[in-house]
Parts: C-alpha cells; sequence; structure tokens
C-alpha cells in the first residue's frame, strides 16, 4: 500500500514536471476547463434561482390549493340558457359541513367582475381589488397579517362589515406609517372597518409572466363573501377555493368537489377543477426544460475544455517521443507510461476544475448577495464538479496516453 | 550470457520487405568487451537494439542471460531492460527539464527503490564519473562529455551486468570521445560485459573483440 502510493507519487511528480516545463500551454489548458465547470455552475445555479423564484411565488397561492368552478364548454348545450356560475352558499356550507374527505378548508370567492367599486378613506383612493371570501382564506393562501386579526366565522355568517386589506391600499389609504386599524373605509357606498393588514408577497415574476390572474397580491381588499353578495345584489359564489389534505389528494378532492356540486344541482351544470399542483409540475417542467437546455450548453464548453486538453496531450506526446524511447529503454512500462500521461491530463483538468469551481462559486454567492435568494452551492454540486473534471481529464487524456504507451521503444528512440 | 541464434530481421517499406539481418548467428561471454562495426545500412544498430531488447526478432532465438527474449512480454522486457542492461546513446537522451541527479535517479522509480536510498545512489554514481559536483545542473549547462557521463551514472544506477552503447562517442569531440572509451575499458576491467556500436576504428581499439558486419551479414570476427 505504501509503495503503490510511494508509486503512485513519483509518477504523479514527473507529470507535474512535465506541465511546468510547458506551463503556459498547461494553463491555457487550464482556463478551458476551468471555463466549462464555472459554466455547469453557473447553470447549477440559475436553475436553483429560477426553481425558487416560481416556487417562493407559487407558494403564495397555497401549495395545496385547488380551484373549482363551473366548466362553461362550447359544446354543453345548456350554456346559454343555464345562467350562473352554479355555485350558492349551500354548497359552501356542504362542503365546510364535511362532504368531502380530501378538503381541510375552503372558502367561497365573490368576485366584481367588471363593475369596480370606488374605494376611499376620506379624500384618498384606492385601485385595489375587491375579494368577499370566507374565514378560511388567509390559511388556504398561506397569507400572513403584519397587524390585526384574520376573518372569523362569524365575520361572514352576520355579514360584518369588517376589511382585511393589502400592502398597496394601506399606502394608499393612509400611508405606510399610519396604524389603520379601527379605520373606516368605503367601498361602493358600504362602510367597512379595518381589522387586519396582510404582509407582502411577491408575485412578480408569475405577473410578469402574466400568470398571476392580472392581480397584485398586495393590491388587494378582503371582505366577508356574504357581505359583497349583499352589496352586489347577487346570491352565488364565483368559485370555490379549498385546500387538501395533501398535495397528492390535490384531484382526488377536485373530484370530490365536483361530484357534490353535480349531485346537489340536479346534473344542470358541470365542473372543474385545477390544482397547484398541477402549475407546480408546469412550473417544473418549464424549469427543467430550461436547465436542460442549459446543461447541454455547459457541456458544450466542457467538452471544447475536454478536446483542448486531449490536443495539447497529443501535440506533448509527440513531441516527447524520443522521452519516452529513452524511459522504455531505462525500463518504464506500458502502464508507466500511460499513468504520467493520464496524470498529466487529470492534473490540468483537476485544476481547472477547482479554479472553475472557486469562480462559480463566489459568483453564485455574489448572485444571491445581489437577489437574496439561496444559492449557495450544494456540496453536493461541488462533490460533482470535481468527479465530472477527473473524469474529462481521464477521458480526453486517456487517447494520447494510450498511444504514448503503445509506442515501440526502438521506433520512439530514432524519431527526429 | 548473450546467446543469438540464426537472428533474421526486416522492415517494410511499402510492399517489400527489405531484409536488415539474415541469420546472425553470435555468442557473447560475460566480461567481454564487444565493438559491432560496419558501413551504414549493415544492420549493425539494428543487431545492437535486438541485443538491447529494444526491438523485436523475425526469426531465430536471442537468449539472454537464460532468457529467451522472443518469447519474452512486454512487461518482462521492461524489467530487463531496468535491470539488466544500461543503455549509452549518440545523443545521451536526458531529460531537458531535470537536472543531473534526477535523471540518474529515473531509472530506479521504475524499479521502484524507495526515494531517499534513490539519492543515496544517485549521488554515488555521479561521484563515480566524477560530476559529484554538477548534481543541481540542467543537461543544458552541461558539456557533451559531461552529459555523456551522466548518461553512464544513468545506465549503470541499477547495477546492470551489460552495457550497450550505441555510437557513444558519435556527438563528442575525440578528447572528450576518448574519456568516454576510458571509462567504459574501467567499466570492462571492473566485469560489465560491454556491447559498442561504433563506426571509428580509434573506438573500436578499445574493445576485445570486433565484429564487422556488412549486408546483414557476420562478415569478420576478430578477438584481440
Amino acid at each position: 500500500m505504501i509503495e503503490l502510493f510511494g508509486y503512485l507519487r513519483d509518477i504523479a511528480s514527473q507529470a507535474w514536471l512535465a506541465l511546468k516545463d510547458n506551463w503556459l500551454r498547461s494553463v491555457l489548458s487550464i482556463l478551458g476547463i476551468a471555463v466549462g465547470i464555472t459554466a455547469v455552475m453557473a447553470v447549477g445555479t440559475i436553475s436553483k434561482g429560477g426553481h425558487y423564484l416560481v416556487f417562493s411565488e407559487l407558494e403564495t397561492f397555497g401549495l395545496r390549493s385547488v380551484w373549482v368552478f363551473r366548466d362553461r364548454q362550447d359544446k354543453d348545450p345548456h350554456r346559454v340558457v343555464r345562467k350562473g356560475t352554479g355555485i350558492d352558499n349551500d354548497d359552501y356550507a356542504t362542503v365546510r359541513a364535511g362532504c368531502c374527505p380530501a378538503v381541510s378548508r375552503v372558502s367561497p370567492l365573490v368576485y366584481d367582475f367588471g363593475k369596480r367599486q370606488l374605494i376611499r378613506a376620506g379624500n384618498r383612493y384606492s385601485n385595489a381589488s375587491v375579494e368577499g371570501v370566507g374565514s378560511e382564506y388567509t390559511a388556504i393562501t398561506n397569507d400572513a397579517l403584519v397587524m390585526g386579526r384574520s376573518f372569523r366565522f362569524e365575520d361572514e355568517e352576520r355579514r360584518r362589515p369588517v376589511a382585511i386589506i393589502g400592502p398597496q391600499p394601506h399606502a394608499d389609504l393612509f400611508g405606510v406609517s399610519q396604524n389603520p386599524l379601527g379605520k373606516e373605509i368605503r367601498i361602493g357606498q358600504q362602510k367597512y372597518t379595518v381589522v387586519g393588514v396582510l404582509k407582502a408577497k411577491s408575485r412578480s415574476f408569475l405577473a410578469s409572466i402574466g400568470s398571476a390572474g392580472g392581480q397584485d397580491a398586495n393590491n388587494r381588499i378582503l371582505i366577508p363573501y356574504t357581505l359583497y353578495q349583499q352589496q352586489l345584489g347577487k346570491k352565488e359564489i364565483n368559485w370555490l377555493q379549498a385546500e387538501a389534505v395533501s398535495q397528492d389528494q390535490a384531484d382526488i378532492a377536485i373530484t370530490q368537489l365536483s361530484d357534490t356540486l353535480k349531485r346537489r344541482h340536479g346534473e344542470r351544470f358541470s365542473y372543474k377543477g385545477e390544482t397547484m399542483a398541477q402549475y407546480i409540475d408546469t412550473a417544473s417542467r418549464i424549469l427543467q426544460g430550461v436547465s436542460l437546455i442549459g446543461v447541454v450548453a455547459a457541456s458544450v464548453s466542457l467538452l471544447v475544455g475536454g478536446l483542448g486538453i486531449m490536443n495539447i496531450m497529443s501535440t506533448s506526446v509527440l513531441e516527447r517521443t524520443r522521452e519516452i524511447g529513452l524511459r522504455k529503454a531505462i525500463g518504464a512500462r506500458r502502464r508507466d507510461i500511460l499513468l504520467q500521461f493520464l496524470a498529466e491530463a487529470v492534473f490540468i483538468s483537476t485544476i481547472g476544475g477547482a479554479l472553475g469551481l472557486l469562480v462559480g462559486t463566489l459568483a453564485s454567492y455574489g448572485l444571491a448577495l445581489a437577489t437574496g435568494f439561496p444559492l449557495a452551492p450544494s456540496a453536493a454540486m461541488v462533490v460533482i464538479a470535481l468527479i465530472v473534471s477527473i473524469g474529462v481529464g481521464v477521458l480526453s487524456g486517456y487517447y494520447p496516453a494510450r498511444r504514448a504507451a503503445a509506442m515501440r521503444p526502438v521506433v520512439a528512440l530514432r524519431y527526429e | 550470457m548473450i546467446d543469438l541464434r540464426g537472428v533474421s530481421k526486416s522492415y517494410r517499406l511499402g510492399e517489400v520487405a527489405l531484409p536488415v539481418l539474415k541469420g546472425i548467428s553470435l555468442h557473447i561471454g560475460a566480461g567481454e568487451f564487444v565493438a559491432i562495426m560496419g558501413p551504414s545500412g549493415s544492420g549493425k544498430s539494428t543487431l545492437l537494439n535486438i541485443i538491447g531488447c529494444l526491438d523485436t526478432l523475425d526469426e531465430g532465438s536471442y537468449t539472454l542471460e537464460g532468457v529467451a527474449i522472443e518469447a519474452a512480454s512486454d512487461d518482462e522486457l521492461a524489467a530487463i531492460r531496468n535491470r539488466r542492461l544500461g543503455f549509452v546513446f549518440q545523443s545521451f537522451n536526458l531529460i531537458p527539464r531535470i537536472n543531473a541527479l534526477r535523471n540518474v535517479e529515473l531509472p530506479m522509480i521504475y524499479s521502484r527503490v524507495a526515494p531517499a536510498e534513490r539519492l543515496r545512489r544517485a549521488h554515488a554514481a555521479l561521484q563515480n564519473v566524477g560530476l559529484e559536483d554538477r548534481a543541481a545542473h540542467s543537461p543544458a549547462k552541461l558539456s557533451g562529455g559531461q552529459q555523456q557521463r551522466v548518461a553512464i551514472a544513468r545506465a549503470l544506477i541499477t547495477e546492470p551486468d551489460i552495457i550497450i552503447a550505441d555510437e557513444p562517442t558519435g556527438s563528442l569531440d575525440s578528447a572528450s570521445g576518448h574519456d568516454i572509451m576510458r571509462l567504459f575499458s574501467h567499466l570492462h576491467r571492473q566485469g560489465k560485459t560491454v556491447v559498442m556500436v561504433t563506426h571509428e576504428d580509434e573506438i573500436s581499439a578499445y574493445a576485445q573483440r570486433v565484429i564487422r558486419l556488412r549486408d546483414g551479414l557476420m562478415e569478420k570476427d576478430e578477438r584481440r
């Protein structure tokens, strides 16, 4: 064992001396690999960042959320005849009473599609969107409050004129430094008392790709759906948003909800649902696709680095043909020569890999500082980068090294 | 010790096989100092390469210290070159990027001698050729004669019985050439077998046996 270690060290030191002798060439090939490994790390960091960005925003809708609403298919013959959303307050009460084992929470949603109300407090105005919701809504959507309280069941049951406002209406109607709790706002003709303020959440990325329902998550005002229905003069619920007991149960939750609604309405309507799980799937697939493109691009750059090593090793073998002949004459076996040239290639690729790792790590920490995302490279990534660079060295060094090892001593010694 | 029987060797030149050795039988005993001579193209270098296990033979047999060389594997040949043969070349063949001491040490890396022992022996070998004060010099900083003496120290480092020398004075001026030959004579007196190719009569004069080749055949075999 000690003897083997000593032997490898001797061979490695022969390789190292040869690299030093051609230092400029060695440095250039080291840089080739470093660029490749940096590119691989950059792809890792960027896809990690993208993942974080998308998932941290998707999370603001509640990862277990499902939405159920009337399916207005064109081919439905009753589409025009049977008006309405197909969901009423009794449906909501039924779900709340526990019709569906896969559902843990549920909230109705009432919107004012097209009929925007004027919102004001004193002489200040807001253009927030108003959502009539149930008492479990903020729990479903992972909304936290910076002050005040969330809705209670009595609020919806007794149509209390209370409101929870987002950070944007808070700023517009009162100013960020003012405590709005207990203050009055008007939505249309109705007065509401502010009981809570929502914590800010980011959906800027999703909004930028048009996937946040066209809403600014921070420019919302929540009020009890019952009072909003009264104010709008309707008895319907636009859709139900529910929370499945787990992400896996989301599809089952939709089936249970749709079946319940269908049965309660005597099959007059059909329903469909969407799940957060399905959005997460889509997002994952898009991210995987983007990452794959990046991986391909980074691999190409690593391949070019590997070809660079192969090229300089081939040149080096040719230039040192007489040296190889001499080494064979004084007793080097095939594997001694093979190992020496492989060691040269692996030195280049490992140093290049370590350099790329360093640059890539610094870059991802820099990006993490700039964006606030947790982008530090994982230990697994570091290990993979090193294994990949050693592998590139072995693969690209093997062919020239084998050619060197296979040289016949008499031919090599005669080489001019 | 060195026993060649009916050795033939030809090189391919395109379609044609060009015979270089046409059935050479030769016995060299332990402790002999042999010069192989002949005009260029006579096959003397090929014969030396075969004796030095650097080249293979087409026909015949070659026994070196009891080992059938024509049947030996690559690794066995490497071990034989490492331990039983020492090579001295016309162009010295020192590795330019390492100093004299490291060049002398090189064969012992392949016979896996421990590093401390390697250095001790390399120093001693340089001392034997009178170059202990040049140990740290790179080959480029040594004269031709000094480089050849480093090469001889390297050839002797694994204590082989046989020295194979291919025109060892071919790149040297006359004075350095004679220095090198005196070193060879000294080795011969110590009991080493020396087999040397040369085309100079005054160099072959140091040998006790001169073999002359012509057109791949042995023309003369004189002992003095």
